[in-house]
């Protein structure tokens, strides 16, 4: 019993930093049309800025770490948006290529600086120890990230469904020339959404390195994961991402722990299944 | 000699290695309506692309009351006073009709007319107003230039172009859609109003100009063409 609710704990944690990683992946390739894989990297690339900001040698806040490591990651994406992708407007095939290959530069360049063992900053003191709920323990870290994941949604929701920002960004997706003649600066708003994007998935590298840790490779195995949330959920929908976040850390966990020689079978299987069944996934607007 | 609104002086543009306009130039006077007419492909979009700055054209000079903005992008262009209700409206569908409206609000750039809001466009057109939630994809064609036109005018500019907003309405949707480009004139509104039928424009603009294969075929007052004695049927086709 207790093992089964110690995997939902797992299973809920990770699909909070899964949310983390992907709506911005979601929010990229649905508003942007720009299949980014290097994704993953924004968010290995700021777990190790974080972790060396926890470091003994900086000894930063953890929230303050997590911060910093997103702020500077905006930077990063918001400039790889502006002078790089920006030349491959719409051309999806080099998109591809250009993200691709920086996320091997940037494999490579992490593994000169930060060696290839793997870092995990202690889970930070105030957020030790755990909640007794009916003789079940929960650690509180984990239903810490839970909770930042889901106020995250709920920021993001409110900002693109409900704001005069978010308006001008979805008027620049539906009708970018006739957006511009309106006054709308377009192409300002996709490098902050694109910013965003990474910011947020740096945020949940820092997050999730207490849990995860950073090593060599978890770029590599996070894009996957991301992907697979966003066929599931939808691309561009928020509510998708938060939905196929979860779902997918359940999968993840319970797959493993249960059958593990199927686990990357129970992961894509459903992928596979809405891809086949329903291409605009879950939560997805069929695309025009 | 009054400074001109819009100016285009021997306009020059192509779509890849298509010549489309060639040499246009004719003056928006402040204050006034000009009708640019002419036969389908003519070139008059391509008027108007050229004026927000969806192209930039290889030869000639595009000047806003005596500035030049011939190589500004459209969003410059827009802050610096013009509107477009485009060619087949192109509401953004995907917001809802408030929406559409506030991503285009600008403020106004003199304190001669009471600036346009959403109340100011809503109570122009109130079946927008009932309709403000809805998504605007949902909005019939008479609601959908309503909404371009209310669009446009949130920018509050101090030019309005308009490319043929009564295409495919029914005629008594024409009358009203008409009836609001009228009123807008009144108000001292700058407009160019693109249409092919002559009919809706002669008697509302003050002066016209007709198009004919990216060319200016005629450049005349409204007034003078009224009559019926100048031969248009060349330019225009049948009508
Ligand atoms: N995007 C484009 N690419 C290539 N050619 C174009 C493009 N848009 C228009 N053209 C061509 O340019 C010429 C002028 O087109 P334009 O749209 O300006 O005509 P128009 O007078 O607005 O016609 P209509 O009354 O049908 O709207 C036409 O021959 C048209 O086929
Ligand atoms: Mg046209």
């Amino acid at each position: 019993m207790t093992l089964w609710l110690t995997l939902a704990v797992n299973s809920i944690a990770l699909g909070g930093l899964l949310f983390l990683l992907s709506a911005g992946f979601s929010l990229i390739f649905g508003l942007m049309r720009i299949p980014n894989l290097m994704h993953g990297s924004f968010f290995m690339l700021g777990a190790y800025f974080g972790v060396t900001l926890l470091d003994n040698r900086i000894g930063m806040n953890f929230w303050a770490a997590a911060l910093v490591s997103a702020l500077a990651m905006a930077v990063i994406g918001g400039l790889v948006e502006r002078f790089l992708l920006r030349r491959l407007n719409g051309q999806e095939l080099p998109q591809v290529l250009l993200t691709l290959g920086l996320s091997f530069i940037i494999a490579d360049v992490c593994l000169m600086i930060w060696t290839g063992d793997p870092w995990q900053p202690p889970t930070p003191d105030h957020l030790r120890g755990v909640l007794q709920v009916a003789g079940v323990y929960f650690p509180y870290f984990r239903l810490v990230i839970v909770l930042v994941a889901v106020v995250i949604a709920v920021a993001l929701w409110l900002m693109v469904d409900w704001t005069r920002l978010g308006a001008m960004i979805r008027a620049g997706v539906d009708d970018a020339p006739i957006a511009r003649v309106v006054g709308i600066k377009v192409s300002q708003l996709f490098t902050l959404v694109f910013a965003l994007g990474a910011a947020l998935a740096a945020f949940g590298g820092v997050i999730g390195a207490p849990y995860l840790s950073v090593y060599p490779g978890l770029d590599a195995e996070m894009l996957p994961l991301a992907l697979i949330v966003v066929i599931l959920g939808g691309t561009g929908s928020l509510l998708g991402a938060l939905v196929g976040s979860f779902l997918i850390g359940f999968l993840y966990n319970f797959g493993q722990a249960m059958f593990p020689d199927l686990a990357y079978v129970i992961l894509f299987l459903p992928m596979l299944l809405v891809l086949v069944l329903r291409p605009q996934g879950l939560f997805g607007r069929v695309m025009t | 000699m009054a400074t001109k609104a819009l100016t285009l002086h021997n306009v020059d543009a192509y779509y890849g290695d298509s010549h489309v306009l060639q040499k246009v130039s004719f003056e928006l006077g402040e204050a006034r309506m000009l009708g640019l007419l002419g036969r389908n492909g003519a070139g008059k979009s391509t008027c108007m692309n050229v004026s927000v700055g969806l192209l930039s054209p290889r030869g000639g000079s595009i000047e806003l009351f005596g500035e030049p903005v011939t190589t500004l992008p459209p969003e410059m262009i827009s802050a610096r006073g013009v509107a477009l209700v485009p060619q087949g409206r192109r509401i953004f569908k995907s917001l809802t009709v408030r929406e559409n409206l506030i991503v285009a609000a600008q403020k106004p750039r003199d304190n001669k007319h009471a600036p346009w809001t959403t109340e100011t466009v809503f109570s122009m057109f109130p079946r927008l107003s009932e309709r403000k939630h809805q998504m605007a994809a949902h909005l019939s064609g008479g609601e959908q230039q309503m909404l371009a036109i209310g669009r446009a005018l949130m920018g509050n500019p101090r030019v309005l172009l308009m490319d043929e907003p009564s295409e495919g309405l029914a005629p008594q949707i024409v009358a009203e859609v008409m009836a609001t480009i009228r009123k807008l004139k009144e108000s001292g509104l700058s407009i160019v109003l693109v249409e092919q039928s002559p009919k809706l424009v002669f008697d509302i603009a003050d002066d016209i100009v007709i198009l004919n294969s990216g060319r200016i075929a005629v450049t005349e007052s409204a007034a003078k063409l009224r009559d019926g004695s100048t031969d248009l049927a060349q330019h225009l086709g049948v009508f």
